[in-house]
């Protein structure tokens, strides 16, 4: 029989896992020498060669590789060892190619045929006397045989130690092997594989394969359906109402129950009229399982009077299990009452008249001097000049001082530094803390974002142009519905779509909780102060804050997620190819799920796009890869997107996960909220709809796109938290701490705030300025308060040990962005290009533009106590470690910048007044000069960059 | 190579050259600044130094954590039912009590490869895929009845050593040093070396991270071959120049401090750099292994490719034990045996058995068990079931197996129960939280009473739900 060829068929593959290329005999020819023909017919030389072979797409380091062909030996020309020396040869799969007589057998797969004994038998091998034998040889028939390589122990830089064998397996019955071997000397990664003929393949020997291929896996290699994977969201149970609140059930609780169960003095503290408290009563659409109604139809309740009647026990059984629906104007929430500070209206106050009249210079000042004299503080005296500009230049630029400004006025650096890009990068940096801002998804999988580096520079951008602080607010939630749409605007919802995201989660529905829990928590602290997440599972303890509260804000953002999107101008281009893409990947997938069935297997969950792919027929896979290289070639943002207000342009790029999330968006449509009672996914209770905490009165009737909406509201003058929990985050980055110390809560279980005249007076210039932070800057940087030395004394120290009450200036550590920045601009070093994507590996930008992968953000970021990107992190803490002196007097890049400072120098003098801006004391030069004469100029340029002064705002 | 002058000092007096950096530097290194070097580095914010809440039972916890999930019926957990039961759906009994996890398969039963025996004098039965450590049964105090909800390695393992799958929260490692301080005044208090991470395995950093603490409690990884970060001298530089360079920082620093007063993170700065210094010394000591017999080499398998990566991982538990290391974890990689289980978990065993039979027997031998506690375990457990065509187990949070030893445990117990097929726990189920809640027990915290002030939020190790030691163990 004429033997099929299919030598040039490109099946590629993919691996389910994404960090190694595919196995695959791309569309590089099979390289032949001439025993080896068209049809590959093979001789042999009787000597070693290597007629036929040829390179995989990409070396192949994954943890599984099967390979097959066939083989068809001319029985005429097989010999028998007891009759000549019988015959051999193999295929083998090596790190590289060798020659045409190169041996390819020590430690490397061999899969063939061998003499054992009187026969010619199938057999495989890592070394020779290593082989293990299938069954004999026989002539003039088709042959299939099938190897796998595989690694014990998973990774790239595994080897390949276990080689396994089949002949003529039945692909659907995946049977067992015929011979296994193992060897700890196998290649890790394999490139090349080849056919090798020996010292027995005769000249005149007839052998036919073909039918070449490798897979990654046992299905793949034969075509088969892909081993099983995930679904979709769980629907949620339609309401299927058969009775109402009002007509139905209503009548029957007021009759029968509200008599003892209502009202703020309810028996046993149990109200049925409020739904909070029916939900702690209730099981989930389980009117079996919930204590209510076993109560009543075991004739426990009501306590007198008959039972209730079947007819009512229905009633109640059919309004639990659909749903628990009610009606919030029959029988309202009621909204909690709190005298707590923070949820009051803020109101300006006077500005106070005090003794100390001279020291005023902003009305910031008569704030404190009036704590102060109320205390009998006395404040420290103004800081000297140099002292000013330093502290100045860290604080608002993160970068030290530039000499040829030292005799600028400090007003006018002041405004000089609020323009500047650096002031932007800094000051960004303390946004991007908050908004838990990293480039990759998190957890296991942790893919990278390309994209997410847009909303860093939207950042960055907003803070250099002084962007109103409600217009900040407004674009981050909910910048994709604001009109007239902008790019600009849509980058902002980065603040959305930062929220981790596990692509190996198959639950969609925890899944997507997961996210939509960070995304309300971070929006929570961000904005409003107010640390929520104990709602998530019961009603707060301590902040009038309920779990119906939670799930209300979770509902301004559960039909949207987080995705790829195409920048506009280029949305009808690129949502074409992605359609297109889609439609190549759902034919693919339908196909698969139906060959899956046809296999008895009725949900297939397990076909994940990566199987998708592998089950791609040649002419789908090239096209597939050509259309996603195009539409990366668009330019992109990681941002939220939600059917309900995006724009109608809009094109959704791809992002793959293992178990990516929902993509069509009719299932975000029909998305609805409900809340989870104990915080679990699986147990839903009633249904909410979008509004903010009741604690801060009704939404207004059902506004058309409630997240705009919920940024209104936030953006809104009359709203208590947003302006105060901004001021006092400026307050506490420029001074260390703030005016309410717990920044992240203004909750009850957070600190008063020392000043709250102060601070409403902030936030009142904050409103009343247009929201200009700068304007706080200046109300602030322009205080004798902001410009106190850190002179010490005993006296205040007695009365206020903290310096809660800012009677001096406390020096404190940069944060570990500006260490490293400040120790680079130094040097000499800094490489002042901004913007972009960030830089991975060796890099001389600002820390900011730094690639923020989770789990593995810079050793320097985390060892001076950096953000974690994981939740909202409202102030850096100060841990001291032997480990930070280790990276300050070893590390490379420590000796790479001393050596810079050391180049840039003449004396100790001038190293010491760049890195400190002061000349140094008489004590200090002699103790720097002696090392430097010493030990070199390297080496006193070590001390100082080591020098606490260096690394602390003065 | 590395001409490091402080490997040469370290061969001939540490205690001298510490103390010509004291002379160097004019600082000397009280008690007095030490302990308060102790007491900001802990709880006890007051000044005091960290005291337990009551009698430790353990000084030191070494957390032998193997990630990727070995499976419970094919180590510590026999179920004779199952190969009875093979290739049968999991009886409705059972499935109705393992929870809906989409990964939870309840079809086709597998029987373990391995046999298990009756072990030690107290019986305790243990398969013989871990021959070395079944050695010591007696020393061990098995759980079998630890139990989750999240089947997905990278939450998994955030759950087993955070208490939660987020990631957010401070590891155990981190309370733990929180809680009682540093033992030691060169070496870090927590220490973490991952193992065998190629594959399918990330580590999770949360899982030795300080959560919501400050960053000094988290763990110091290092790697086994390599040592602590940046602990070498550049090249070049000898031990003369540093002590200069020392010097001359630390009246750079005292200046500063001086012209501030009263900045407890300014004196915190100064003390940093004599640790840093005495790390320098003490560290490459630590990792000297060659300083050991070659008995104790061979014992721990160094002799051996297949055990060396984790042998030398636990001598060097052991050594840092000596030195006073708070909570050392050891996080081996690769038991995720979805495919060919008895493959996977004979070469994982292959790899761990006998350095942490080593372990124990070593830390016995020192008379250390007694004050260092164990815990072996990964992120769950695996299905009793087979999963797909090839021979393997899948994930399984809802049941499973780890052990103690030492540190005041009673050895040869089994605590807990599972159903007849090891699917479910049926008797005592356990947290992974309370398993936190135990190691800190041991070190002599009460879980309640260890507070963290959080945003306003009072934190504990065992989090809003709550959890206790199992106290059993050390009865």
């Amino acid at each position: 029989m004429t033997p099929v060829l299919c030598a040039a068929a490109t099946i590629v593959l993919l691996l389910s896992q994404g960090l190694v290329a595919a196995p695959g005999l791309g569309n590089s020819p099979w390289k032949r020498n001439g025993l080896a023909t068209q049809r590959f017919e093979i001789q042999g030389t009787e000597g070693r060669n290597n007629p036929l072979r040829r390179k995989l797409d990409e070396p192949y380091a994954g943890d599984e590789l099967f390979v097959r062909y066939y083989l068809n030996y001319d029985a005429g020309t097989i010999d028998l060892p007891n009759e000549d020396e019988g015959e051999f040869l193999v295929l083998w799969l090596d790190i590289g190619e060798g020659s045409d007589a190169s041996t390819h057998s020590q430690h490397v797969p061999n899969i063939g045929i061998h003499v054992k004994g009187n026969q010619n038998r199938f057999m495989i091998r890592y070394v020779s006397r290593g082989e293990a034998y299938g069954p004999p040889l026989v002539g003039d028939r088709d042959i299939l045989v099938v190897g796998r390589l595989s690694k014990t122990v998973p990774g790239r830089d595994q080897p390949f130690d276990r080689l396994e064998l089949w002949i003529d397996p039945e692909p659907q019955d995946h049977p067992e092997p015929v011979a296994s071997v193992s060897s700890r000397r196998a290649p890790h990664v394999v490139e090349w594989i080849g056919f090798s003929t020996g010292a027995k393949t005769e000249v005149d020997d007839r052998i036919q394969v073909w039918d070449i291929d490798v897979a990654a896996t046992w299905e793949e290699l034969f075509g088969l359906p892909p081993a099983p994977e995930p679904e979709s969201l769980e629907p949620l149970p339609e309401e299927q109402r058969t009775v109402t609140f009002a007509d139905d059930v209503y009548p029957i609780l007021k009759a029968r129950c509200f008599d003892c169960h209502s009202g703020e003095d309810a028996t046993e503290g149990v109200r049925l009229d409020v739904l909070d408290e029916v939900v702690n009563q209730t099981a989930p659409r389980d009117a079996a399982g919930s204590r209510l109604f076993q109560l009543v139809s075991e004739e426990e309740m009501p306590p007198d009077g008959p039972a209730l009647s079947d007819h009512e026990l229905q009633i109640l059984r059919a309004w639990i299990d659909e749903g628990l629906h009610w009606d919030e104007q029959l029988l309202p929430t009621p909204v909690p009452q709190t005298d707590h500070w923070a949820f009051q209206p803020i109101r300006r106050p006077d500005i106070p008249t005090v003794a100390n009249a001279g020291w005023i210079r902003t009305p910031v000042d008569a704030f404190i001097a009036r704590k102060h004299e109320e205390q009998g503080l006395v404040p420290a005296p103004a800081a000297d000049a140099q002292t000013l500009h330093r502290r100045l230049s860290l604080d608002l630029l993160g970068l030290p001082p530039d000499r040829a400004e030292a005799d600028v006025p400090f007003e006018t650096l002041i405004d000089r530094f609020l323009a500047r890009p650096e002031y932007g990068e800094r000051w960004g940096r303390h946004w991007l803390d908050v908004a838990r801002w990293a480039e990759s998804n998190g957890h296991q999988h942790n893919l990278l974002r390309p994209h997410a580096w847009r909303y860093r520079d939207w950042v960055i951008d907003a803070f250099a142009s002084d962007k109103p602080y409600d217009q900040f607010v407004r674009e981050q939630l909910a910048g994709d519905a604001l009109e007239p749409y902008s790019d600009e605007n849509l980058v902002a919802t980065g603040f959305l779509s930062a929220a981790r995201y596990s692509g190996n989660e198959l639950d969609k529905d925890i899944q997507r909780n997961d996210i939509l829990v960070d995304v309300v928590n971070t929006t929570a602290r961000a904005l409003l102060g107010l640390t929520v997440e104990c709602a998530q599972c019961h009603t707060h303890k301590f902040d009038p804050i309920s779990i119906r509260d939670y799930y209300r804000f979770q509902a301004f953002f559960t039909k949207g997620q987080p995705v790829n999107v195409v920048l506009s101008g280029e949305g009808e281009a690129a949502r074409e190819l992605v359609e297109e893409r889609w439609r190549i990947f759902d034919t693919v997938h339908d196909r698969l799920v139906v060959a899956k069935r046809r296999q008895g297997v009725p949900d297939p969950i397990y076909i994940v796009p990566a199987t998708v792919i592998r089950g791609m027929k040649p002419a789908e896979k090239k096209r597939f890869e050509e259309l996603d290289r195009a539409i990366a070639g668009f330019d992109q943002t990681w941002a939220w997107y939600s059917p309900m207000t995006a724009n109608g342009d809009v094109a959704v790029a791809p992002h793959e996960m293992r178990w990516p999330l929902p993509r069509r968006p009719s299932v975000l449509e029909r998305l609805r909220t409900t809340i989870l009672i104990r915080g679990d996914v699986k147990s839903r209770g009633p249904e909410v709809s979008p509004g903010w905490p009741a604690v801060f009165g009704p939404m207004p009737g059902e506004p058309d796109n409630p997240r705009l909406a919920l940024a209104n509201w936030m953006t809104d003058p009359a709203n208590p938290l947003v302006a105060r929990v901004w001021v006092n985050r400026i307050w506490q980055w420029h001074f260390g701490h703030g005016l309410v110390e717990t920044s992240g809560d203004f909750g009850t279980q957070g600190t008063p705030p020392t000043h709250p005249e102060l601070l409403d007076f902030l936030a009142s210039e904050l409103i009343d300025s247009g929201w200009s932070t700068r304007h706080i800057h200046r109300l602030i940087l322009n205080s004798a308060t902001y410009r106190q030395s850190s002179t010490f004394s005993a006296a205040n120290d007695a009365i206020d040990p903290g310096n809660q009450l800012l009677w001096r200036w406390t020096p404190r550590r940069l944060e570990a962005e500006a260490i490293r920045d400040s120790i680079l601009a130094v040097s000499g070093q800094l490489d002042a290009r901004r913007g972009g994507p960030s830089d991975e590996g060796a890099s001389s930008r600002r820390s900011i533009y730094l690639r923020q992968r989770r789990g593995n953000l810079p050793h320097q970021q985390m060892l001076f106590d950096g953000a974690n990107g994981i939740a909202s992190c409202t102030q850096r803490r100060v841990s001291t470690t032997a480990l930070q002196p280790l990276w300050l007097l070893n590390s490379r890049f420590i000796q790479d910048a001393a050596e810079a400072l050391a180049t840039r120098v003449e004396t100790v003098d001038e190293a010491f007044q760049l890195a400190v801006a002061r000349e140094p004391t008489r004590d200090e030069r002699a103790a720097l000069h002696d090392l430097a004469g010493e030990f070199g100029m390297v080496s006193a340029c070590l001390a100082i960059l080591n020098s606490s002064e260096f690394l602390y705002i003065p | 190579m590395s001409p490091s002058p402080v490997d040469a000092m370290n061969h001939t007096s540490p205690t001298l050259s510490r103390r010509s950096f004291a002379a160097a530097s004019g600082f000397a290194m009280g008690t007095l600044a030490l302990r308060s070097l102790l007491a900001e580095e802990s709880a006890g914010s007051t000044g005091d130094a960290p005291r337990p809440h009551h009698p430790p039972t353990a000084r030191s916890v070494i957390v032998l954590f193997m990630a990727g999930g070995p499976s419970q019926v094919d180590t510590f957990d026999p179920k004779p039912e199952l190969a009875k039961l093979a290739g049968k759906d999991v009886p409705e009994s059972i499935a109705r009590n393992v929870p809906k996890i989409k990964r939870a398969g309840l079809k086709n039963l597998m029987a373990s490869h391995w046999d298990f025996h009756p072990r030690g004098e107290c019986g305790m039965p243990i398969s013989t895929l871990l021959p070395e450590t079944a050695k010591f049964a007696d020393d061990l105090c098995v759980i079998r009845s630890m139990t989750h909800r999240n089947p997905v390695h990278g939450p998994g393992e955030c759950v087993a050593l955070t208490g939660t799958g987020a990631g957010d929260r401070p590891s155990v490692g981190a309370w733990s040093v929180y809680g009682l301080g540093s033992a030691s005044q060169e070496l870090p208090s927590f220490i973490a070396m991952n193992l065998m991470t190629a594959g399918m395995q990330y580590p999770q950093a949360a899982g030795w991270g300080p959560g919501f603490l400050p960053s000094r409690f988290q763990g110091t990884v290092v790697e086994p071959a390599r040592g602590i970060h940046d602990v070498d001298m550049p090249d070049g530089v000898g031990n003369a120049r540093r002590l200069r360079e020392l010097a001359v920082i630390q009246q750079l620093n005292r200046r500063f401090l001086e012209s501030v007063e009263q900045h407890s993170e300014l004196e915190a700065r100064i003390r940093s750099y004599e640790m840093a210094f005495r790390m320098q010394t003490a560290a490459p000591e630590l990792f000297n292994v060659g300083q050991e017999s070659q008995q104790t080499q061979r014992m721990y398998g160094l002799d051996a490719d297949q055990t060396k990566t984790v042998g030398r991982a636990c001598l060097l538990a052991r050594r840092m034990v000596e030195r006073g290391v708070r909570f050392i974890q050891i996080r081996v990689g690769g038991w995720d045996a979805h495919g060919n289980i008895k493959g996977n978990h004979t070469n994982m065993a292959g790899r761990t058995d006998r350095p942490i039979a080593a372990l124990i027997a070593d830390l016995k031998q020192r008379g250390l068990l007694d004050s260092t506690l164990l815990v072996w375990g990964g992120e769950f457990g695996r299905t009793p079931t087979m999963e797909g065509r090839a021979k393997g187990r899948d994930h399984s949070p809802a049941a499973y197996s780890v052990w103690l030893a030492g540190g005041g445990v009673r050895g040869g117990q089994i605590i807990g129960q599972t159903d007849p097929i090891g699917y479910t726990v049926t008797e005592r189920p356990v947290k992974p939280v309370e398993l936190h809640a135990t190691m800190l027990h041991a070190l002599g915290i009460d879980s309640d009473r260890l507070v963290y002030d959080h945003h306003g939020l009072l934190e504990t190790p065992v989090g809003v739900t709550g959890g206790q030691p199992v106290l059993e163990a050390f009865a």
